[in-house]
């Protein structure tokens, strides 16, 4: 063998130990469990106990009950809505630090965007409900206007705010990110070629942030799609999301085989806005 | 100057948004009443006392540290070794290693919860702050991997080699050429481990038995009653990470 | 190593020895067993510690249980009316009933057809109370509350928040219609679900625990429909407004029991424990937990509660109450499953 050859086995031999670790952590706490749930949702919850059926039950049971079918349709709805949204408060958050900040002040205000969320998860859904009750902060000031009082809480609008406070965060620092990657040589280059600012946002910034906000969304799209503490806290249980229904499984009967099921269900939502993701970004390339 | 004031309304709308909750529970975590609700009564620093002096709170604070701190740095050098194998080598397969590296990031923490509760029950393990752990370090090496994997370029990758040919053993340039040379990006990893190990419910409400991590603690204060001690803890852990970041800014500030 | 380093290492490993020896027993308990000061007494007298995981249903108990390994726990609380589920699965061990105060429980809290299965007893009553409508007494008076079928005729469209159980406030639907809860079928549950989400549509929201004390404390809801005293009695010092009170056709009554787990590793311990929970001053201190406060099931604990604790608890007009309230109703598999369903079509309108 030649002495190349044998460095490049040596090499692959010790980029496997490496990666060994990582790789079986992952096969031993992910991949094996995520089968686990596979197989229980080919069973069935009896009174007795488990018993391993070997059907799709679960499944024919979520689409036979048009509650259930309504929660995932909930779950949708209020993950696009809230991608959609965070969205678009957050690209021009991002720009500003990214174009119009002093590069000193950069970091202080993507630091002043991200210590709120250092107080806890649980807490800040909490004071969201706090914010938004009928005696609640947001209607003591709209009265101080002399506004009517909105009766946001307990609602869809609840949850979709609370979500979209999170993400907007995450977005930010996401696009902002993708942002300060783009060289300024080509808004440079497009103004000297004649372009105004609005063709020049339009036809090079935002082909090349795209990737960057495609990302982000698809991490807000999975990371909501399959939460369960702010639809559950700020919700007011009327409007059951498929998290929600999961965790409804395991409070209430103990049954882990629909929970597994349901959550397969959940993870071939994600799966497909992944597909679609992708397909758009080669669509657009 | 419309431009200014347009981007500085927008941003102070926003900032304002960001910061409304936070400032909400700050206010009433020194209500001087029972119920966290307008019009503020007063000011008390009663609740501020009563999480202190809550032992079962401060002992799930010093658990959510622990498991924190932990978890991410098995993660990171989980992540960081396996960073390091995509770099130096071309291994076979490697889309599917690297998808199957990466792919707990985008499933639902419910799910990656349940399937652990499943397998430990299976195989006869009690739950406990380890398997709260052991969750965490799943949901973290993605991330870490994802940083150290895009940190290690050419230029790590040719030192390691030029440390190599002078003799150095493995374990040598690791810690003493690569490491280095990636260290802000081994911070940020960390960190970001760190803070979403801290504030994780799902994972750690499964997999937990007596032992639990602050937010589980605080859920099940929510879930026994009206209690303003949740403010207080909120706008406690909200102060020592606001002075910790800022402080922390403000020297590396003054040290450039 | 020197002297104090050598003094040191000793007394650090006697500690420890002493860490690990020190008995631990592990409950598995309503939040109302949780307050510090409720189990201090009996961890001094023992020299134990006892370890305590709350839950917020009997499904919620029974998935901890289901995984979890045999020995994890010793003692549980479960709703009175589950025992027989929970003894049938195999969970609890016979409780020795020599040392049990059965002379000074309430009569109506004995409930042998729940306890006592096969000639065994499994568990005792140890705390009680009822499902039924509390309400904001500046908003609304008892006259108003007086007809439980005005909760579902719109009367109180976005007023009223509902609790989050099903068993419970499917049974006060059941007794407002006027069926016994105790010969509950499938026939019956068509006309329940129509009532249930008619109630729906008045309800302003639906929430565990906090979530109904929270709506009615902050005046979000005037009504909480399955409230009771255990929503209100511990909050009348700071709100005197709040009230709850039977309806004319009857409510639904709650009782938990505690036994011990069939597979403990300590089963004395656990018995010693059910003892002092049973015993006047852990009836007086289980009553008026910081979670929510209701009526012991030992009688005695009236020497040991103050003339005010009694009286938020309403401690004289037991005897009308408890004539007047139904038992929850014990569905067998098939009807449970039924009821779940819609109580899930129930949050999903």
């Amino acid at each position: 063998m030649s002495h190349r050859a044998s460095i490049e086995t040596r090499a692959t031999r010790r980029a496997w130990w490496l990666a060994a670790p990582a790789l079986l952590w992952t096969l031993a706490f992910f991949i094996l469990p995520f089968g686990t749930m596979a197989v229980l949702s080919l069973w069935q919850r009896t009174d007795l106990g488990l018993e391993a059926t070997w059907d799709l039950g679960n499944y024919a049971s979520f689409l036979a009950n048009p509650a259930y079918i309504q929660a995932l349709t909930n779950s949708l709805e209020i993950t696009v809505t809230v991608t959609i949204l965070s969205v678009l408060l957050a690209y021009p958050l991002a720009w500003i630090i990214a174009e119009e900040i002093p590069e000193r002040f950069r970091r202080l205000a993507l630091a002043l965007a991200v210590i709120p969320f250092w107080t806890s998860y649980v807490v800040r859904s909490y004071a969201w409900s706090l914010v938004l009750a009928k005696s609640g902060v947001l209607n003591d000031w709209l009265g101080a206007v002399g506004l009517g009082p909105l009766d946001l809480a307990n609602s869809r609008a609840a949850t979709v705010i609370g979500f979209t406070h999170f993400f907007t965060m995450l977005l930010t620092l996401s696009i902002y990110a993708s942002l300060v990657q783009m060289p300024p040589n080509l808004r440079r280059a497009a103004a000297d070629l004649g372009a105004g600012a609005f063709a020049t946002f339009r036809l090079i910034v935002l082909p090349l942030t795209l990737p960057g906000v495609m990302v982000g969304a698809f991490l807000t799209f999975a990371l909501c799609i399959g939460d369960y503490v702010t639809p559950q806290i700020l919700g007011g249980g009327n409007d059951l999301a498929l998290p929600q229904l999961i965790m409804l499984q395991i409070g209430r009967r103990a049954d882990l085989p629909m929970a597994a099921a349901l959550s397969i269900i959940l993870m071939l939502a994600v799966t497909l806005a992944y597909l679609g993701m992708a397909r758009w970004m080669k669509v657009v390339r | 100057m419309t431009r200014y004031l347009a981007c500085a309304l927008y941003m102070i709308l926003l900032y304002g948004f960001i910061f409304l909750p936070v400032g909400v529970l700050v206010l009433f975590s020194f209500q001087d009443g029972r119920f966290p609700i307008p019009p503020f009564q007063g000011f008390s620093l009663r609740w501020h006392r009563e999480v202190l002096g809550d032992g079962d709170l401060m002992a799930a604070l010093g658990n959510s540290l622990l498991v924190a701190v932990a978890s991410s740095l098995v993660a990171l050098t989980l992540g960081f070794l396996a960073a390091r194998a995509f770099a130096t080598a071309r291994l076979p397969g490697v889309t599917a290693l690297r998808g199957a590296l990466m792919a707990p990031l985008s499933v639902s923490y419910l799910v990656i919860g349940l399937g652990l509760l499943a397998s430990f029950n299976l195989m006869g393990l009690s739950k406990s702050l380890w398997t709260v752990a052991a969750g965490h370090v799943v949901i973290n090496t993605p991330l870490c991997f994802a940083i150290c994997a895009a940190a290690l370029g050419e230029a790590q990758v040719s030192a390691e080699r030029a440390a190599r040919d002078l003799g150095a053993g493995e374990f040598r340039v690791m810690t003493l050429v690569t490491a280095p040379m990636i260290l802000p990006a081994l911070i940020a990893a960390f960190l970001l481990s760190v803070t979403f190990s801290w504030d994780e419910l799902i994972i750690a409400f499964l997999l937990s038995r007596f032992d639990v991590t602050l937010p589980v603690e605080i859920w099940s204060l929510l879930r026994s009653g009206l209690n303003p001690k949740t403010n207080a803890i909120g706008s406690l852990v909200f102060l020592v990470s606001a002075l910790a970041i800022l402080s922390f800014e403000l020297t590396l500030a003054r040290r450039k | 190593m020197t002297k104090t380093t050598l003094l040191a290492a000793l007394v650090g490993s006697t500690c420890l020895a002493n860490a690990a020896l020190s008995q631990e027993l592990n409950a598995l308990v309503w939040c109302d067993h949780t307050d510090a000061s409720f189990v201090a007494p009996f961890e001094e007298e023992f020299g134990v510690t006892v370890n305590l995981k709350e839950y917020e249903g009997t499904g919620a108990a029974l998935s901890l249980i289901e995984t979890s390994q045999p020995g994890d726990w010793d003692v549980l609380v479960v709703d009175g009316i589950d025992v027989p589920r929970v003894v049938a699965a195999g969970i609890l061990g016979p409780l020795n009933t020599d040392e049990l105060p059965y002379d000074t429980l309430f009569p109506e809290l004995v409930m042998e057809e729940n306890h006592v299965i096969d000639g065994v007893t499994y568990a005792i009553s140890e705390k009680y109370g009822y499902n039924t409508v509390s309400f904001n007494s500046e908003v609304f008076t008892a006259e108003d509350m007086a007809d439980m079928t005005r909760l579902w005729s719109g009367d109180f469209a976005g007023q009223l928040a509902v609790y989050d159980y099903y068993l419970p406030v499917m049974g006060m639907i059941a007794v407002g219609l006027g069926m016994d809860t105790a010969t509950l079928s499938m026939d019956d549950l068509p006309a329940i679900e129509e009532a249930l989400l008619a109630l729906k549509d008045s309800a302003s929201s639906v929430g565990e625990v906090v979530s109904s004390q929270t709506a009615i404390a902050t005046g979000e809801v005037d009504i909480l429909v399955g409230g009771g005293e255990w929503v209100t009695a511990g909050l009348t010092a700071d709100l005197p407004n709040l009230d709850w009170i039977i309806p004319e056709q009857g409510a639904v009554r709650w009782s938990q029991s505690i036994g011990v787990f069939a597979d403990s590793a300590q089963p004395d311990l656990a018995q010693e424990f059910v003892k002092y929970v049973l015993s006047p001053e852990g009836q007086a201190a289980l009553a008026t937990s910081s979670c929510y406060w209701a009526m012991p099931a030992n009688a005695a604990a009236a020497d040991v509660l103050t003339d005010d604790q009694k009286r938020a608890l309403r401690w004289d007009d037991q005897a009308s109450y408890l004539a007047r309230a139904l038992l929850y109703p014990a569905p067998d598999a098939e009807l449970d499953a039924a009821m779940q369903d819609v109580w899930t079509r129930f949050l999903a309108r």
